[in-house]
């Protein structure tokens, strides 16, 4: 097994956005990356073109941790043609030409949904041979890196390094917690609990987010794959028993009905 | 292995007074939650676009792009020009078949209704419809004389799809263009903007309004009532460009340095035009800070994930945490810029530290012009070399 390797990415930016199959004028994002960003993510690092074959990276396993949850950000945008133009409608013609819209419409409204203010880590487990050559690109990226959308461009390293081959699980659970100094403030226990989801064949959820390729002359289909959730436990670097913390709770009751909001 | 990378990033730190250029469907000026509080936020469509129109007022009309969906009637226009002036000379209805034959293997089919229209906007170069009358190569006459079948099979055999994809003009190299029904068309940006975000917490303030009627002698009353919703702001703005992408788009090295520099110089004055005439919020930035980068882009907007809060002004505290940030970055994870340049208008130690002394914005833009032409003609040396 020692061909094998995981490759552990921080994922943070102000806006980022994970959408999945989505058509027309809504186009959503998923509350956690999906298989289709992080390989495409990877795809742009190396520079490879939209028609190239990803079937190379389409086997590696994916895990991703929530380390900050965000919140949804929805974005109202308008698009029109800049001399007046209506905008074209949906139907065509006989010929096969789109007709105008009419009566006229000048402006196309789409809502654009992002996560703002969230964290991830993710692990992708894989042959090392061809982490270490991703891990090279992500340093040396051809086009800029984005998170789910060009405007969304990562801060901080995305690349947090190569790890020998472990499970899924592990990996993600020896990453240190990677939130910003405002969620830390919030978790006053020295361990926090992070929702996590793990592709495993045995899994017992399916996610819709495998893309066969990115060519747009055919266009993206998502194919299945199975994951299973579960939660990681991580320091949280705070020391144990704050003498001014007495009066607080236990760090740990074992049962958060809140966790998954990220309170 | 992989081709040697530029990348430019452009940092601009500027204030807005109380406006609202970039607002929701109700009004309301876009926001976003960053390090927990609520920012003020400019979509970087929005600044894209701004960014757009400012870039190609200094473009030579005949450079410029346009995006329409009468392509075969500019070209038809073209054909039909004297041969002394780029055209050959044909009269108009040959022209049009002659049009028509050239750009059917783009699906530019004409539209039933409107006769001059093709079903969807093109953006393209005027210049390269000036290319495609080239490849005729004096032969149209010739070819306008052809049947159908013939005319079809001969024109078949020209570059015209390659010549579109080749020979862009500046805008769509930078911005990008996507036919969802002829992909060879597609060109993939060579620039990426990032939301402007505020450096600060901010809260959107309401300014209640009246109108007064002037011909209203009954009562006292205001003819109209209404608000308007702002905010004021410090902004971060961020957008990188890959010169490497753009020289690939563009081919030659003059015009990508020539496009390199008029685009900093475009994204750094524009201004989204939303309620400018209600707040007259045309201002122009602080500072303006220059990374190039032979590695990888780096955002340095974690600067301001702890909201900054302005005890000697926004403007001056959010300067010094960007020095901060691109120098802690350098030296926890090695990220160095090859080259830093900078203009700034702010008093502090620590940013000539960090970013060198300030330059007036004009020589900031010669000296990256020197820079992108440098690393260009190297990477044409080692191409050279690798041959």
């Amino acid at each position: 097994m020692t061909d094998h390797a995981v490759l552990v990415l921080r994922l943070a930016a102000p806006l980022q956005s994970w959408g999945g199959p989505s058509r027309y004028n809504r186009r959503e994002t998923r509350p956690q990356p999906t298989k289709s960003g992080v390989l495409g993510l990877l795809a742009a690092a190396e520079g490879r073109p939209r028609e190239a074959s990803i079937t190379d990276l389409l086997n590696l396993r994916l895990g991703v941790r929530v380390d900050q949850p965000g919140s949804l950000l929805r974005d109202y945008h308008t698009a029109s043609d800049y001399r007046g133009i209506p905008l074209p409608s949906a139907k065509v013609n006989a010929k096969g030409a789109q007709t105008k819209t009419s009566p006229p419409k000048y402006t196309g409204v789409t809502e654009r949904f992002y996560l703002q203010d969230a964290v991830f880590v993710a692990a992708l487990c894989g042959p090392a041979s061809l982490l270490e050559h991703l891990e090279h690109a992500l340093r040396h990226p051809a086009f800029p890196l984005a998170l789910g959308r060009r405007s969304c461009p990562p801060t901080g390293p995305v690349s947090l390094g190569l790890q020998d081959s472990t499970e899924l699980p592990d990996a993600l659970a020896a990453v240190p917690w990677q939130a910003s100094a405002h969620r830390r403030c919030q978790v006053r226990g020295t361990e926090v609990t992070l929702e996590a989801t793990v592709e495993d064949p045995a899994g017992d959820q399916l996610a819709v987010d495998v893309p066969d390729t990115y060519d747009l002359k055919t266009g993206t289909l998502f194919g299945r794959r199975s994951v299973r959730h579960l939660w990681v436990t991580v320091p949280t670097g705070r020391q144990a028993a704050e003498p001014a913390d007495e009066e607080a709770p236990p760090a740990s009751t074992g049962h958060d009905p809140f966790a998954l909001l990220g309170w | 292995m992989s081709q040697p990378t530029l990348f430019v990033e452009v940092h601009v730190l500027q204030s807005l007074p109380p406006s609202n250029a970039n607002r929701d469907d109700s009004g309301t000026p876009k926001q976003a939650v960053f390090g927990g509080a609520r920012r003020a936020r400019v979509s970087s469509q929005a600044w894209k676009r701004a960014t757009r129109v400012e870039f190609a007022e200094a473009v030579e009309p005949a450079d410029r792009a346009t995006r329409t969906k009468r392509i075969a009637a500019l070209l038809a226009e073209r054909l039909t020009r004297p041969v002394t002036d780029g055209g050959t000379g044909l009269d108009i209805a040959q022209a049009e078949r002659l049009a028509a034959a050239l750009l059917e293997p783009l699906g530019i089919t004409k539209s039933s209704k409107k006769e001059e229209q093709s079903a969807y906007l093109l953006f393209f170069g005027k210049r390269q419809l000036d290319d495609i009358v080239k490849l005729l190569n004096g032969r149209a006459a010739e070819l306008a004389a052809l049947p159908d079948k013939d005319l079809k099979a001969e024109v078949g055999k020209l570059p015209v799809v390659a010549t579109l994809s080749t020979g862009h003009p500046a805008e769509v190299a930078l911005f990008g263009r996507m036919v969802a029904d002829l992909p060879t068309l597609n060109v993939d940006a060579a620039v990426q903007v990032a939301h402007a975000l505020s450096t600060h917490a901010v809260r959107t303030e309401f300014d209640y309004y009246t109108a007064v009627d002037d011909e209203n002698t009954d009562d006292h009353g205001a003819g109209m009532i209404g608000t308007v919703e702002f905010n004021s702001s410090t902004l971060y703005r961020y957008a990188v460009l890959g010169v490497h992408q753009l020289r690939d788009n563009l081919t030659s090295a003059e015009d990508t340095r020539h496009t390199a520099v008029r685009f900093v110089d475009a994204f750094t004055r524009s201004m989204p035009t939303g309620h400018q005439n209600s707040f007259a919020h045309r201002t122009l930035p602080h500072l303006v800070l220059l990374t190039l980068r032979t590695d990888q882009p780096v955002n340095l907007v974690s600067a301001y994930e702890e909201p900054v809060v302005g005890v000697t002004g926004l403007a001056n505290e959010s300067a010094v945490r960007l020095a901060d940030e691109l120098t802690s970055i350098a030296t926890t994870w090695g990220a160095r810029p090859s080259n830093i340049l900078a203009a700034y208008n702010v008093e502090a130690d620590k940013l000539t530290e960090a970013f060198g002394p300030s330059i007036a914005f004009p020589q900031l833009l010669d000296s990256l012009g020197e820079l992108v032409g440098q690393w260009l003609a190297d990477a044409e040396k080692t191409k050279a070399d690798v041959r």
